[in-house]
């Protein structure tokens, strides 16, 4: 042992499932209807990266079939709380651990959520798991530069934006601007 | 300023990817008892076993490597860092060099110093973890001259020879390789 060894008062150790009103576990098979529902749901996926076509139940399903949470692909269902009503989904994708980096992707599917506080706590407890759990450094997203909310959002937990891609995306008729978002280790507020 | 040396070599060794040549020299290896006096595995080695163990492109969670000198290009081992954990950023090290003229050579040293700091510095580990036979003085002469601390001993965890042995579990934090 090094220094002195004096007892520190244990703090209580916090479930890093949980933040303050929702909760990520794994996703089960019955949760297919809902996502099915929210990513055929232009108004969900306006903003999201690749839902740009409809997708199938077949596809929904393979998607909840993929193996995990792990380290290569820490997705989750996010529920509330309060009811334990499924309310959306956020992942953590790394490629090479030695990086210890992980891209972000979430969405709130269910609207009655929206502007709740919902996502915010999301984004502030799998940023945590990230860190605590996952040991990373690194934590990016994309998002669309005229997703304003997204971006007040990540802006408030602590990412910082770092670069723009100009036109990276075309949808509705035209292109728009994505915005690249990070946050290290210590700067999650 | 960061000096801009090759990941992969020391002063007297290069680590290298095996290739399919390398295997009839590591399968005698494997399968000459004073070679195989302090490793674990205790049955004989086919030739298939050895290629499986070996042909593998090495990667995060199986950092096995060739060792070659940097002299003359002579394969005299093969070292790894394996079941890395990117939670904990953890790995356990296995090291032999098989040929026998370079032991006492300064060899098994400079291996273990270019594949800690691949470790550290290409993999970004934050420990790495061996087991080494209490009676092994040599081994763990050279473990402990590098930066490894003795953490533990596992009594009795190997049978071998006809008796049992102990396994001393050492480890080497990130900044203290020597």
């Amino acid at each position: 042992m090094n220094g002195p060894t004096e007892e520190q008062p244990r703090e209580q150790p916090s479930s890093p499932f949980e933040g303050a009103l929702i909760r990520l576990r794994a996703r089960e098979p019955e949760d297919e209807q809902l996502l099915f529902t929210w990513f055929n749901d232009p108004e969900v996926t306006e903003f999201l990266g690749g839902e740009r076509y409809p997708i199938s139940r077949a596809t929904q399903r393979e998607f909840l079939a993929r193996p995990g949470p792990n380290y290569e692909s820490a997705g989750f269902a996010v529920e509330t709380l309060a009811d334990r009503r499924l309310i959306g989904g956020v992942d953590l994708r790394t490629s090479d651990p030695a990086n210890r980096s992980a891209t972000l992707g979430i969405a709130i599917g269910d609207k009655t959520c929206w502007d709740g506080g919902y996502g915010t706590d999301t984004m502030r407890t799998v940023c945590r798991f990230g860190f605590e759990v996952m040991n990373l450094h690194r934590i990016q997203l994309t998002t669309s530069a005229a997703n304003l909310r997204a971006r007040r959002v990540y802006e408030k937990v602590g990412f910082r934006e770092e670069g723009i891609l100009r036109d990276d995306r075309f949808t509705r008729g035209r292109y728009f601007d994505t915005v690249v978002m990070g946050l290290l280790e210590g700067e999650l507020r | 300023m960061v000096a801009r040396r090759s990941p992969f070599e020391g002063d007297l060794v290069r680590l290298r990817a095996h290739e399919s040549e390398d295997i009839p020299i590591a399968h005698s290896w494997f399968n000459d008892a004073e070679v195989r006096q302090y490793l674990g595995r205790q049955y004989p080695f086919s030739i298939a076993a050895v290629r499986e163990r070996a042909m593998g492109q090495p990667e995060y969670k199986h950092a096995l490597f060739a060792v070659e000198t940097l002299l003359d290009g002579r394969l005299i081992g093969d070292v790894g860092l394996f079941a890395a954990y990117p939670e904990a950023r953890a790995a356990t090290l296995g090291i032999q060099i098989g040929d026998k003229s370079c032991w006492d050579g300064g060899y098994g040293t400079d291996t273990m110093r270019t594949v800690c700091r691949f470790g550290f510095e290409m993999m970004n580990l934050h420990r790495i973890e061996l087991d080494v036979y209490a009676e092994n003085a040599r081994a763990r002469h050279v473990y402990e001259k590098i930066g490894f601390r003795l953490e533990g001993c596992r009594r009795d965890a190997i049978f071998k020879y006809g008796r049992y042995h102990d396994l001393l579990v050492m480890a080497l934090l990130e900044g203290e390789l020597r």
